[in-house]
């Protein structure tokens, strides 16, 4: 019994290995190279802690591990509170529904580069449709440079990061409503509760769960959302929307950095790790 | 008399075989497929010349088949440097002059000095000096010198004259010429400069000619420090930005502006003048054929300030070091760099060239209204720092003209920071 148990087991191992593999040479590879370039010197050959030593000097790095922060704090938060917003309304009984979700689903479709395209051409202060719009309505006097200014790029760059990824939430939230009881809201409007406490006492605890998975993982999404940014303003004007990401490719791919660029890769890695711990707890404890 | 018949055709399906095995599979192992990388394969006009030149190729090297691969400006450096490293970088590969000494230091560019031995004593006799002496790393040449040209002005004589500007009496004077923008300006209509401001590989060639002409530089002759606290640097730095700030004589959204947004701008009767080269007239004509580029547009010398200085754009063909076909790499960037394809790319794109046999006797240069004014210019021509720390510094740089120009810091104190930034930088070289 014992050893068809362990038979199995190894079967089982075998049927896994091919992917074990792959995953090694994929994720495995350029992570353990990445971590040894990053204790090796510029000038080559032996161990160094020094680039972990600038990184706590660097304030341009101080200025996007801020800058993440923000648009990773920001971002999610809107994603959820839009999501939410959106799974809502979209798990309603309305007309059309299936288009509507479609619709909703559009931004997420939309490739990272070409949103941070599109958004730069709605911003363009000379043509924009944004200004053209806003100035129609009344609500400006004159067009407003949004990827210019002191404190408007990054909050440019954030709403256009929110339309991009709030379907990616909306989508999780809506699978964990349709998994709610009907019977629970049934039950609770016999009983004489408002729209508020069947959100409060049913809604809310019925996607605990989910809130929290697409909490981390959009989270983890954020902290790598990198082609947006780049596509419109290249960390610019100055270093305002300056992130993690685009600092790291910066420091590899145009300054040829390679050793510095791994050390703040791997303290990325590191972040995000930490991000992810209770998603991954949560996962491990279910199984 | 059967038997016979099936003899007959197994012998001549053995010919067949027989001819096929020593003839195509030879032919197939001798033609070399080169690869081909360029990013004016990305742009019209430039395709059709480089698809033309490449058909001339290939009929004078039957045995070689180029292959080309499109590459966005942008994103050339990044690519390259990662196939690279992989060994697996296109055979020849185009390339910005402040892009070559990172490729250097790192081993990317192949040494083309023993192929340049070989084609004889005098061989790079019909190149600019300049030029060939930004090509070499540690006295080898490691590439070959391609398009050669000046920063001018380019300004739409159209909207100077409605303007009430008199188009043959242009600004010698950066003081001059503020007065000449601030007439062409209508606010919230039409500018009289486009200003690149974003981080892009374009700005520098717009920026230095002021620095330079104010007197200053980015850097001491020892390309140790940061020359950007003197004076002239600092007046030089605060022109700039006022342009935009104080006077207002470019439009809104200068840091977003890479060099296409602003060419757009001129091509669309945005602005009156930009700072470009020999490229801009048919680009401008691609993007607005109704404006009629090449009669409206007129290039001037940049104005001066304490000195007559302007930047100098040069393009550069590198081999990779991990190529199989370095002989026939190197006869294919002896094609393209020729009197014959260099003349060819004039024609065809209204660039000039580093050979001092076609920028300097080509009639079609000299009495060309665009590239006579830019080819009057090499001699005060200047080149960026060749260190592969430039491109950190020079985004260091970028950033303080950011921060100016969002009026996020003084113009001072944007400047200072970028000066102690960039000696930060330059300590590590040291």
């Amino acid at each position: 019994m014992a050893t068809a148990r362990s038979k199995s087991i190894r079967t089982g191992y075998l049927f896994v290995l091919p992917a074990l593999l792959l995953l090694l040479a994929v994720l495995g590879f350029p992570a353990v190279f990445s971590l040894t370039l990053s204790f090796r010197p510029e000038s080559g050959g032996g161990f160094s802690l020094e680039h972990y030593r600038l990184l706590l000097e660097d304030t341009l790095f101080h200025q996007a591990f801020w800058n993440t922060g923000l648009l990773v704090g920001l971002s999610v938060a809107a994603h959820l509170g839009f999501g939410l917003a959106v799974a809502l309304a979209l798990n309603l009984p309305l007309r059309g529904q299936p288009a509507l979700r479609l619709v909703a689903l559009l931004p997420w479709v939309v490739p990272d580069v070409v949103t941070g395209i599109i958004w730069k051409w709605l911003y363009n202060p000379l043509n924009g449709a944004l200004n053209d719009v806003l100035l129609r309505l009344g609500l400006l006097a004159a067009p407003l440079d949004w990827l210019g200014g002191r404190y408007l790029p990054l909050l440019s760059v954030i709403l256009a990061n929110v339309w991009r990824g709030f379907p990616f939430v909306m989508i999780i939230l809506l699978a964990g409503l349709q998994a709610i009881p009907r019977e629970r809201y049934e039950a609770a409007s016999i009983d004489g509760a408002n729209a508020l406490q069947r959100f409060r006492y049913i809604t809310l605890p019925g996607l605990r769960k989910m809130l929290v998975v697409s909490l981390a993982l959009d989270t983890v999404w954020e902290v790598r959302r990198f082609g947006l940014i780049q596509a419109m303003t290249q960390g610019g004007p100055g270093s305002l929307t300056e992130v993690l990401s685009t600092l790291v490719y910066k420091q590899y791919f145009a300054f040829f950095r390679f050793e510095y660029a791994s050390a703040m890769a791997v303290v990325m890695a590191g972040v995000l790790l930490l991000v992810s711990l209770p998603y991954i707890r949560m996962i491990s404890r279910e199984e | 008399m059967r038997h016979r018949h099936y003899s007959w055709l197994i012998v001549l399906a053995s010919v067949c075989v027989v001819v096929l095995v020593a003839t195509v599979p030879i032919d197939a192992q001798q033609r070399v497929t080169l690869r081909f990388s360029d990013w004016h394969l990305t742009e019209d006009v430039w395709n059709k010349s480089l698809t033309e030149a490449m058909a001339i190729f290939e009929k004078r090297f039957p045995n070689i088949k180029v292959q080309m691969e499109p590459i966005s400006y942008r994103e050339k450096e990044t690519k390259y440097t990662v196939e690279s490293a992989a060994g697996r970088a296109p055979d020849v590969m185009h390339l910005h002059a402040f892009s070559l000494p990172s490729f250097y230091e790192k081993g990317y560019a192949m040494d083309l000095t023993s192929f340049i031995e070989k084609e004889g004593k005098g061989f790079l006799d019909a190149w600019y000096p300049l030029p060939l002496e930004l090509v070499k790393h540690r006295g080898r040449v490691h590439a070959m010198p391609g398009d050669y040209m000046t920063m001018v002005l380019v300004c739409n004589t159209d909207l100077l004259k409605q303007a009430g500007t008199d188009v043959e009496r242009f600004p010698t004077t950066w003081g001059g010429f503020l007065d000449f923008a601030k007439k062409a300006t209508t606010p919230g209509q039409q500018w009289g400069l486009g200003m690149v401001g974003a981080k892009d590989p374009g700005f520098s060639l717009r920026f230095s000619p002021f620095l330079w002409t104010f007197g200053g530089d980015y850097l001491t002759a020892d390309l140790k420090r940061s020359a950007l606290d003197t004076p002239e640097a600092r007046e030089a730095f605060a022109y700039f930005v006022e342009l935009s700030t104080k006077h207002k004589v470019v439009p809104p959204g200068a840091t977003s502006a890479n060099p296409q947004d602003v060419r757009t701008q001129l091509a669309h009767k945005k602005i009156a003048c930009e700072i470009g080269s020999g490229w801009t007239a048919p680009i401008v004509n691609k993007l607005n054929p109704d404006l009629k580029a090449f009669e409206v547009l007129r290039a001037y010398p940049l104005p001066v300030k304490n000195k007559r200085a302007t930047a100098i754009w040069l393009s550069s063909w590198i081999i990779s070091p991990n190529t199989k076909h370095p002989q026939e790499a190197w006869e294919l960037v002896k094609f393209i760099s020729s009197k014959e394809m260099e003349l060819k790319w004039f024609q065809d794109n209204r660039v000039t060239s580093a050979r001092k046999d076609v920028s300097g006797t080509a009639p079609e240069i000299l009495n060309d209204k665009f590239a006579k004014v830019i080819a009057a210019e090499l001699p005060y021509g200047k080149v960026e720092p060749q260190i592969k720390e430039w491109p950190e510094i020079m985004d260091a740089f970028t950033g303080a003209v950011q921060e100016a120009l969002t009026e996020a810091k003084p113009p001072d104190k944007a400047l200072a920071d970028a000066h102690a930034r960039i000696n930060t930088i330059l300590a590590r070289r040291r």
